[in-house]
């Protein structure tokens, strides 16, 4: 061996030494840590809750979505009351905004499956373009027009700060200053790390700090399974390959069939149907008569505590919820009503048009009446008792 | 794979000679032109003489030295060195151009209507020597004929790595290269081995072809010793995907990451001896070992794979064994969060295979060499517990016979034939048909 061979050689051995040295333990992967809100988010969270920017002067963003309860409603109804007595009541069950930050404007994938978007039918394309909307609702903030909003938040206290991030003269163009609410709203909810906090014990599971009782574990074997739960067919449960936590949702749209929820005022029309997807206001969707009838699939992080589930809030907890995944197909008369000919009215939240696009073909779905459910109740408690890992806050 | 092949350097004559005439600069009239002509042509000549001379003389060397290689149809060498030694003969062009490829059928008997025929990849080679003892080695390859966003195909670099001689016995290589495990990975054109498709074994369980970004020390010893050592990128097990079959089909090449933006947290630390002592005769063993969770899990994890392998080619007679074994580390705990799902980490898996091939004809460059290989696999020989009910059972050992032949219509093309039969996925027997090359 020459010498320059061996020195060679010998600088390759330390460099080996040094930098498989760098394969050591993993790293820490902790929850994301609370930073400063810049002024335009501080702004933002002034704004989410404060309740005199609404026509009642009793409803804030914040109103619905509960900080203490995983921003989403605190109570039970199907959909939540506003307006400018507080007195109507909303089309659909009030989502999360949690974990909201990771989602996308609408678009269809390269396999033509519509997939992100803000609402339960995707029609904003932004958090930003979503805050627009509450405000002017007339069954949620019920305010006439940006200029009405515009004109309640010349009259807040933080006024004037909302002046100077701005500009002196933003109030005086109410159509420009109600866009900068809307990103103040968005810039809020994308700082603020209460909107995506991943502390649950899953989380915690994930980072290696703590174990599931062996029931959860259970229920995360049947979440996971193709063959039983498949609820990760559509809420996926594993870290992406940057390591990022799961956000249990692909952002995508299913069509559940769910039963008619008759608590909600709108349905008390027999020929008014919530199409979702197709029917958004915009008319953009509605030659696509495949998509009626489908809504966004949502986060289940922090679906233990939601008093209400699906975007009719037809069910108010999980067994039901769960029970109703395994045995829609197999024991359809215990979800539905009866027509006048005796025969079970299913997927009766649907024009007869439309009932082909629910979806009868993925697990759990694919049961036939008889058969037995893809769940036993045993199992679907194992996975309740998943889903309850799910939720924020988790101390030990 | 070998370099300086004598149809390479032909091919970089050609090259350098087209390469000379867009170099001149424009001439003023038709007799210089003329001129020049002619005295390309000369030097051609001198060229042509040279070649002819260094091809005797490497024909000598080889008939010498290949009672062992002549035995492959497909002249697939034993003798193959691993680091090419300095060249100084005025005739070696400084630039190399090569190339291989496959085409193939394959047709399952039981199935015939997943009949699939398919340009399988088409490998266009580089080298570029710089001096005598620095050069770069560069391989681009195509696969499935088409790539694009809606097509099957695939167009990646298989290397791209620069070597140094240091001495006589020392050279030094830097950048994506081949990883030295098993007999196949680094010498895999369709004329080095027997059968349409490449091995199982050095498929599913050796990756192949698997090559890494780093640094890689080769020594060629007198006594017939060549040792391969280095440090490289190694695998992803964060991308591991629980959800496709993926990782059933192969471990390890679910998890590679070929040097495309490859996480580099985790380095990891291969080596492997090869003797050829006696001729005809190649012994050796190699490991490839490093942590493979990248920082990025709550776990870390170390995927390891080690092989032992042999082949022998006295006379006509060509026969190869070869073990391989892979294991991963904790996979308990990257397991738990992916229960249920259809596709669990393995904690070892693991193959082998004899083969042995007999050149039963050979007429001018025409040569038939029949075959038959016995191979065992298996992608998921064990799981880490993860208790009742949860933990993932072994998958069943796959036995694959295939037996056939490879025709040498002239050295460096193959045309190729065989049936293969499996134990577990009966479903999958086939017959195949291939047509390679390589130059």
């Amino acid at each position: 061996m020459t010498g320059l061979a061996r020195r060679a050689l010998a600088c390759g051995a330390a460099l080996a030494l040094v930098l498989a040295g760098c394969g050591g333990g993993p790293a820490d992967l902790e929850a994301p840590a609370a930073t400063t809100l810049s002024e335009q988010a501080a702004l933002g969270e002034l704004i989410f809750k404060d309740a005199t920017l609404s026509a009642s002067g009793r409803q804030a963003c914040a109103t619905c979505h509960v900080e203490s309860n995983a921003h989403s409603p605190d109570n039970a109804l199907p959909a939540q009351p506003g307006g400018p007595s507080m007195d109507q009541q909303g089309g659909r069950s009030t989502p999360s905004t949690r974990y909201l930050g990771f989602n996308t404007a609408f678009f269809f994938d390269g396999e033509g499956t519509p997939t992100g978007g803000f609402f339960w039918d995707g029609r904003a394309g932004s958090l930003q373009a979503q805050a627009h909307e509450p405000f002017l609702n007339p069954v949620e903030m019920a305010n006439g027009d940006a200029a009405d909003v515009v004109a309640k938040l010349a009259r807040t206290p933080y006024a004037e700060e909302f002046k100077r991030v701005y500009g002196a003269d933003i109030l005086a163009r109410p159509a420009d200053a109600f866009d900068r609410i809307a990103l103040a709203l968005q810039r809020y909810q994308l700082e603020d790390v209460e909107f995506r906090p991943f502390t649950s014990k899953y989380d915690e599971f994930l980072r290696g700090k703590v174990s599931l009782s062996a029931q959860e574990q259970r229920g995360l074997a049947l979440f996971n399974s193709p063959v039983k739960g498949n609820c990760a067919g559509c809420h996926p449960s594993a870290k992406a390959a940057d390591g990022s936590h799961p956000l249990f949702t692909d952002f995508t749209y299913d069509n559940l069939g769910l039963p008619r929820n008759t608590a909600l005022a709108r349905n008390a029309d027999p020929t008014f149907f919530d199409l979702g997807l197709c029917a958004r206001p915009s008319g953009e969707l509605a030659s696509r008569a495949d998509l009626c009838g489908a809504f966004k699939v949502p986060s289940l992080r922090n679906v233990a505590l939601r008093k209400v589930l699906f975007h009719n809030g037809v069910f108010s907890d999980l067994k039901t919820a769960l029970t109703f995944y395994v045995q829609r197909d197999t024991n359809p008369g215990k979800w539905y009503p009866l027509k006048p000919d005796g025969s079970v009215d299913k997927f009766n939240d649907l024009p007869e048009g439309y009932k082909a696009n629910v979806n009868t073909t993925e697990v759990p779905y694919n049961r036939r009446l008889g058969d037995l459910p893809a769940l036993s109740d045993a199992e679907i408690d194992d996975v309740i008792a998943f889903l309850r890992t799910l939720s924020d806050g988790y101390a030990p | 794979m070998a370099l300086f092949r004598p149809n390479r350097i032909a091919a970089a004559l050609a090259l350098a000679a087209t390469a000379s005439g867009f170099g001149q600069t424009p001439t003023p009239t038709e007799a210089e032109l003329a001129r020049k002509l002619e005295q390309l042509a000369a030097e051609l000549a001198t060229v042509k003489a040279q070649l002819a001379t260094l091809q005797q003389q490497r024909a000598v060397q080889a008939q010498a030295a290949a009672q062992p290689a002549a035995a492959a149809a497909s002249a697939p060498s034993v003798a193959a060195p691993a680091s090419t030694p300095p060249t100084n003969s005025a005739a070696a062009p400084a630039t190399v151009l090569s190339g291989y490829a496959e085409l193939n059928y394959n047709r399952p008997t039981r199935q015939p209507e997943n009949t699939q025929a398919d340009l399988r990849r088409f490998v266009l080679g580089l080298e570029h020597r710089f001096s005598p003892t620095t050069k770069m080695a560069g391989e681009i390859e195509i696969e499935h004929g088409v790539s694009s966003a809606d097509d099957p195909g695939e167009v990646e670099i298989e290397q791209a790595y620069i070597e140094h001689q240091l001495g006589r016995t020392w050279g030094v290589r830097g950048g994506l290269f081949l990883i030295p495990i098993g007999l196949l990975n680094e010498y895999h054109e369709p004329t080095a081995y027997y059968g349409v498709e490449r091995n199982f074994v050095e498929t599913r369980i050796i990756p192949t072809t698997w090559r890494e970004g780093g640094v890689q020390m080769i020594g060629q010893f007198g006594n017939g010793i060549t040792l391969q050592t280095g440090l490289s990128t190694g695998f992803d097990l964060t991308k591991w995907d629980a959800t496709s079959t993926e990782g059933q089909e192969s471990p390890l090449g679910s998890i590679h990451q070929e040097m495309a933006l490859a996480k580099a947290r985790d380095l990891s630390l291969f080596g492997t001896l090869n003797w050829r002592g006696i001729p005809g005769l190649l012994v050796g063993s190699g490991v490839f070992t490093g942590n493979a969770t990248q920082g990025q899990a709550s776990t870390s994890s170390r995927v390891t794979l080690w092989d032992a392998h042999a082949r022998w080619t006295p006379g006509r007679w060509d026969v190869s064994a070869l073990y391989t074994r892979g294991t991963i580390s904790n996979t308990a705990a990257l397991n738990a969060p992916l229960v249920g799902n259809p596709t669990l980490i393995p904690s070892a898996f693991d193959g082998y295979y004899v083969q042995g091939a007999y050149k039963v004809w050979m007429q001018q460059d025409y040569a038939l060499a029949p075959f038959v290989r016995w191979e065992r696999f298996n992608t998921g020989k064990s799981y880490a517990d993860l208790g009742p009910g949860l933990t993932p059972a072994p998958l069943p050992t796959e036995t694959v016979w295939t037996t056939g032949a490879n025709f040498q219509l002239t050295p460096g093309v193959v045309i190729k034939a065989d049936y293969q039969w499996f134990s577990v996925n009966k479903d999958a027997n086939r017959f195949n048909l291939g047509l390679g090359w390589a130059f």
